[in-house]
């Protein structure tokens, strides 16, 4: 089949290789029929995170039709469209049996890779690292599904791939960030990062009861889905002097009573902090470039929830002492999507959330390396770009 | 890597270590040898391993590598060193200690914890065909008849440890126990223990085994480093065990590589 690989540093190329197959008895074969770019690939792709290999399939967010059906599976049938969270979750350990999804215990087959930084392993995701499990990505014509009955979502009718493709990914881990937020009605809830998994984050935590969302960012067109998609206020931090003042003055001098950082590692800011991260960071003294996450915690009303989405490494120069002094609460994951996924069908169905609009840019899957490039420099105004095998 | 070092120094206690150091043809008098032959063929190997390191790296640390290596390649070679000599050491004399008997020997613990209770988790273990199962990456175990059970682990280089255990304490849903029997290539003494973890977690399984270091100063401290090998293992193990009892498989990217073929797949 054909498959867009890592080759390297910057090198993506879509070749051929072996077709999956099913190996276990709970495993089902997907044909790809949509896949999506996600922020969280480009760290690899620039080099920031460890254990790739070449010739890896990469690609975790994405939805397809059901080939065939290993032994065990009983729900999920040949022929069924469907939905499946990036990380993969076997549903009967006690962090998927306490919908605690991406902390599976049974479904990382190099724990050992991942284990003496973490202390503990994880579940594996899907084209995203050996430290994850090495399991081939999902831009490609097929993909191997494990634990199938618990991590495919049937995507109800009516419904395009457009609208079904970001909740594989980008708006549960949205949506998981404004459920973290304990979001009381009428409060403030502001959003770093208006990218797919940002922008999910804005409205869900609408559909949750937030009353006011300020998003911000510093591309004019992002910020302007945000505000005229999501119905965000916005900053634009490159044309103001401090985000936190602009935060102070439009809460009466409160600060957001929640702060949902959706950026990560290699975040964009301005001033002298920022020369230093992207100095260090480029000299490979630091992993993360972490601004939008410092700035969140200074921002942040005390008593405040503090969300991390976005992917880190092991940063330093971490201003824990803010944090403690404001007696802040931080909430993190990495998606817990099987949580998530069935009451986002829901909303998908009722009209009150259509993530299409993420889809700015489409490619058959012979072109990914150039939509890979274009999702990276936000080339055209470019929020994702989604890959069609068929196309 | 690690794992290859295990092979290595075994073929170096073994065979290898003879044919380079033939009996009565020793470099030095026997009078200044004062290294053991295990400890000898330790930092012979050690020895080799950092000067050729040492000496593919340009740099004042590769330098430094290479110094130390070819420092502990002539020990090896020569049987003598001069920091015993200075410290007044000597381990050429040392008896080789019997199995299980020695304060050198080396224990791996680990433990994990699966969902289920402990008289189903011990029956699932006690079926020769599950603990075939998990012990695959690592090595073969069947029953020998007798009781018995045969096992063969594999090392690299094609190269295996084969001994016949026997169980000397079974408790049903709380112990097993056993050890290696006569003429076993490692001589091993092991367990697996089984308590009720707190709240809905379900049990607490500890794997624990215990065997003998090649012997030697030097030779302890690379067995101890080598530890790290078994305990990984014992790791794995464990993670199968819980896989396969949990959701009745075992995660594996097998035929299903991610990276290119030949770049090792999982």
């Amino acid at each position: 089949m054909r498959a867009l690989c890592w080759n390297g540093i910057n090198d993506l190329r879509v070749e051929t290789v072996p077709d999956p197959v099913i190996v276990n008895p709970h495993d089902a074969m997907l044909r790809v029929t949509m896949s999506t770019t996600c922020g969280s690939d480009l760290h690899f792709i620039d080099g920031y995170i460890p254990t790739m290999r070449s010739g890896d399939v990469i690609g975790h967010e994405f939805m397809g039709e059901v080939v065939e059906v290993g032994p065990e599976v009983r729900q999920v049938r040949k022929g069924d469209r469907v939905v499946v969270p990036s990380f993969i979750c076997c549903g009967s350990c006690w962090y998927c049996r306490h919908e605690l999804w991406s902390l599976c215990d049974n479904t990382n087959p190099r724990a050992d890779l991942q284990e003496p930084l973490l202390g503990y392993p994880t579940a594996g995701i899907y084209g995203y690292t050996h430290a994850f499990g090495g399991y081939a990505g999902a831009h490609a014509e097929y993909v191997r599904v494990p634990h199938a009955d618990n991590d495919c979502f049937k995507v109800p009718e009516g419904l395009r791939d457009e609208q079904v493709v970001f909740f594989s990914d980008a708006a549960p881990t949205g949506y998981m960030g404004a459920d973290f937020c304990g979001i009381q009605p009428g409060d403030t809830v502001a959003v770093w990062g208006c990218g797919g998994v940002g922008l999910m984050a804005i409205q869900s935590a609408y559909l949750l009861g937030a009353g006011r969302v300020i998003a911000i960012d510093r591309f004019p067109e992002r910020l302007r889905m945000a505000s005229e998609r999501a119905g965000a206020e916005t900053i634009n931090y490159a044309e103001v002097d401090s985000v936190i003042e602009a935060l102070k003055e439009m809460t009466g001098g409160r600060g957001p009573d929640a702060c949902i950082e959706a950026v990560g590692m290699e975040a964009h800011g301005t001033g002298v902090q920022y020369a230093y991260d992207r100095t260090k960071q480029a000299l490979h003294l630091a992993t993360d470039r972490g601004e939008a996450l410092r700035q969140a915690i200074v921002a942040c009303r005390k008593g405040g929830t503090l969300v991390i989405l976005g992917v880190y490494g092991v940063m330093d120069k971490f201003p824990l002492g803010v944090m403690m002094n404001k007696g802040l609460t931080v909430r993190t994951a990495q998606q817990h999507g099987q949580k998530y996924v069935p009451r986002l069908l829901e909303h998908a169905v009722r009209g009150e959330l259509d993530p299409s609009y993420l889809a700015t840019h489409r490619f058959s899957l012979e072109d990914a390396p150039r939509g890979y490039e274009m999702f990276k420099k936000k080339e055209d105004g470019c929020v994702r770009a989604v890959f069609v095998p068929s196309g | 890597m690690r794992a290859l070092s295990v092979a290595v120094l075994r073929t170096a206690t073994g065979v290898g270590f003879r044919a380079a150091f033939p009996a009565g043809r020793g470099v030095r008098p026997a009078s200044e040898v004062n290294l053991s032959r295990p400890e000898r063929a330790a930092s012979a190997l050690l020895g080799g391993v950092l000067l050729v390191r040492g000496l593919t790296r340009r740099s004042v640390g590769g330098a430094g590598i290479w110094v130390l290596g070819g420092i502990l390649l002539y020990r090896g070679i020569s049987g003598h060193s001069r920091l015993y000599e200075a410290l007044g050491v000597n381990t050429a004399g040392v008896a080789r200690r019997e199995p299980g008997a020695s304060e050198a020997a080396i224990e791996v613990r680990r433990s994990i914890t699966i969902g289920r209770p402990a008289d189903e988790l011990y029956r699932f273990w006690r079926e020769p065909g599950n603990l075939s199962r998990i012990v695959a990456p690592i090595g073969e175990v069947a029953p020998a008849g007798d009781g018995r059970t045969h096992w063969r682990v594999h090392v690299p280089l094609g190269r295996s440890l084969e001994w016949d255990a026997r169980v000397m304490e079974d408790r049903p849903g709380e112990l097993l126990r056993w050890e290696s029997l006569e003429g076993a290539d490692l001589p091993n003494e092991g367990s697996v223990s089984f308590r009720a973890a707190p709240r809905d977690w379900g049990t607490e399984v500890m794997l624990r085994f215990r065997f003998d270091p090649p012997g030697g100063v030097l030779g302890k401290a690379a067995s101890e480093r080598l530890s790290v090998v078994p305990g990984a293992l014992a790791e794995k193990a464990l993670r199968r065990f819980k896989s396969l009892v949990e959701t009745g498989e075992i995660p594996t990217t097998e035929r299903n590589p991610s990276a290119r073929a030949g770049r090792g797949s999982d």
